[in-house]
């Protein structure tokens, strides 16, 4: 009886979600019947292959029960050393990026789990070093290439909406989607997130869930920013400032619990999709950068409403009402 | 107070939860007396007063940032955010006069605390996104507001920007007056005593009879109140506003009141602890400056000193075992 109520609540979730993309979708070409054009929707994906990256990894670490904060620092750094160390040779320098993020995936993890730290502390301390890494590496200025083959490449149109960097952020989410569940590492990061203080007793492996979530979101991060400079041909110190928030937004639209142990790849798919049409849609009719973060912020705290008592109380009520008047 | 028990006092520095706010002091006091021989210009008066410039403003968000790390709630991610526009309303303001252009921006800023005070406490959301949630939404607001231009403030602020009292930066003096006024506040009223004990156990502190929503509420209400005065401080050494000035004061409070030892589980630490704890990371950037280090390595090692703090903290409540 469980088993078949909690599948049924997780597809009304996911059809949730799906509702309310294709409301959104409906509503803003309405609005602007450029909205759905091929252009748009190209620049639209675009923008997901970069925010759908950095929520993606983020959200591992949210199931996992802990939090990330240094994922905006990090897209920009993975972009400073992608064209920093690969100013002969890109790929060379991309895969420095990925390198150095690993180790910072690494240190993050083995300092909350060796010392009994709080992730959020930890990454606020990898957050101001990276970002003071990233000041350093782009020394005051923009950095920029004269390579522009492989952004052009990676930013092709393909199939008219998608490119080669939007279906690597696609292909992450399937291979972490995949890795999530189907195999008992996937378990275990649930089970840590989830109930942290049975989950050594049950046999989860705690530390090492740690180490390949953080280095996940490090290495995530470092991808989008390394793609993301290769597109623009360009980084800059201050690239991604706005990113942690909204791929935290991404994940909690996508229906990861901020208390862990709930969420899977493909709603985080939803949600970062949501979030970029949201965004998308709001500065094709005219609406500022900074009316947009006032928008994410807005959708964010309604979010962490329904999330608390607010929303109890509502679903309680809602219950009531439901039983008053099937009576 | 009659009596000064040196023995009690000796071995209270010593407790281990006490132990990492001991070190910082002693830290302090060391680096200040070791940079005052080795460091050239580092005792110099226009070194000490910059020093005491760059403590001001972060120092009072970081007494107000502890009393959120005190409540159990972590950090309050908004108090850039909050600073960042309350130069913007502060600078708008300045017609009015100082006085009342700060007590305009302290309390908008409240605004903002009540706010997130009631969505935390009394609503039980995610302290962390909440806040997060909150920036956004000031920093949005704060843009339409000023077009996101920067505001050029019209009347005199140099009271608060450069004016000195007996020799001080009326900076630090008001530092010192948030430090102690918060401190009192903790350490000796009914609230202070509430958010401690909310901060030690919220499971029990609500089945004990605590005011639980009561109490956070304020916490949120003086720490946002605590930033925005800190952003009226930044706006009137500038005699400007705009979005950047003072955005960044989250980390550097965070960092504050980590370096002091403001236990990061909540219920243990001082306000002064946090006080301390930027005047410490001033003294470092400002010696790290004096070397001809570059912001960006200040940076770097401000971050790397917050993980070194935290894990000697970890290690230091480990000795208990």
């Amino acid at each position: 009886m469980a088993a078949i109520r909690k599948s049924r609540t997780i597809s009304g979730a996911t059809l949730l979600r799906l509702a309310l993309l294709a409301a959104l979708v409906v509503a803003f070409a309405i609005w602007n019947p450029a909205f759905i054009s091929g252009r748009n929707l190209y620049a639209l994906m675009q923008s997901f292959a970069l925010l759908g990256m950095v929520a993606l990894g983020l959200s591992l670490t949210m199931i996992a029960g802990e939090f990330d904060l240094s994922v905006g620092s990090m897209v920009a750094v993975g972009g400073l050393i992608t064209l920093v160390v690969g100013a002969g040779n890109l790929v060379q320098g991309m895969a420095a990026a990925l390198a150095f993020a690993v180790l910072v995936g690494l240190v993050n993890a083995i300092v909350i789990s060796r010392f009994k730290v709080s992730s959020l502390v930890v990454s606020v301390g990898s957050m101001m070093a990276l970002s003071g890494f990233a000041f350093w590496l782009a020394g005051g200025k923009v950095i920029s290439t004269d390579n522009f083959d492989l952004g052009m490449a990676l930013d092709d149109p393909l199939l008219t909406v998608l490119s080669w960097r939007s279906l690597v952020t696609l292909a992450a989410f399937l291979l972490v989607g995949l890795f999530m569940h189907y195999t008992l590492m996937g378990r275990d990061i649930r089970v840590v997130g989830s109930k942290p203080q049975v989950a050594a007793a049950s046999g989860a492996r705690v530390g090492r869930s740690l180490v390949i979530v953080f280095v996940i979101s490090a290495v995530t991060a470092a991808l989008a920013g390394s793609l993301l400079s290769m597109s623009l041909a360009s980084a800059a110190a201050t690239t991604g400032s706005t990113l942690m928030l909204q791929a935290v937004s991404a994940a909690i639209v996508g229906g990861v619990a901020l208390t862990g142990g709930s969420g899977t790849p493909a709603h985080v798919l939803l949600g970062s999709l949501i979030l970029t049409v949201m965004n998308n849609g709001l500065s094709l009719i005219g609406m500022a950068a900074t009316g947009i973060l006032f928008a994410n912020g807005l959708v964010l705290m309604g979010i962490v409403l329904l999330d608390g008592q607010l929303g109890a109380w509502m679903s309680e009520r809602l219950a009531m009402s439901r039983a008053a008047n099937s009576a | 107070m009659a009596g000064f028990d040196a023995t009690a006092l000796g071995a209270s520095l010593i407790r281990p939860e006490r132990i990492q706010s001991t070190a910082v002091w002693a830290t302090t006091v060391l680096f200040a007396l070791w940079a005052s021989f080795a460091v050239p210009g580092f005792s110099s008066s226009a070194n000490v007063s910059a020093i005491m410039y760059s403590t001001s403003a972060v120092g009072i968000a970081a007494v107000g940032m502890s009393l959120i790390t005190l409540s159990g709630n972590l950090f309050m991610l908004s108090m850039g955010a909050t600073a960042a526009v309350s130069t913007i309303l502060f600078a708008s303001f300045l017609h009015f006069g100082l006085l009342a252009s700060v007590i305009l921006v302290v309390l908008i800023g409240g605004l903002f605390g009540l706010a997130q005070g009631i969505a935390v406490g009394v609503f039980r959301t995610n302290p962390i996104i909440t806040t997060i949630a909150m920036a956004s939404i000031i920093t949005g607001a704060g843009s339409f507001y000023s077009g996101g231009l920067t505001v050029v403030g019209q009347g005199d602020a140099s009271w608060l920007g450069v004016g000195r009292t007996l020799g001080l930066p009326n900076q630090i003096l008001l530092f010192l007056l948030a430090a102690i006024v918060l401190s009192f506040i903790v350490e000796r009223t009914r609230f202070g005593r509430e958010l401690r004990l909310i901060g030690l156990n919220p499971k029990a502190a609500g089945f004990t009879g605590l005011r639980v929503g009561r109490t956070l509420v304020l916490a949120y209400l003086f720490a946002a109140m605590a930033a925005a005065f800190a952003g009226a401080l930044y706006g009137s050494q500038a005699a400007q506003g705009n979005l950047k000035l003072g955005a960044g004061l989250d980390f550097d409070a965070i960092a504050a009141v980590l370096v002091g030892g403001v236990a990061i589980k909540g219920g243990q630490g001082r306000v002064l602890d946090a006080a301390i704890g930027a005047v410490f990371l001033a003294m470092i950037s400002n010696i790290l400056l004096l070397k001809g280090l570059s912001l960006e390595i200040q940076l770097i090692v401000k971050g790397l000193v917050v993980i070194g703090s935290v894990i000697l903290g970890a290690l230091a409540l480990g000795f208990r075992r």
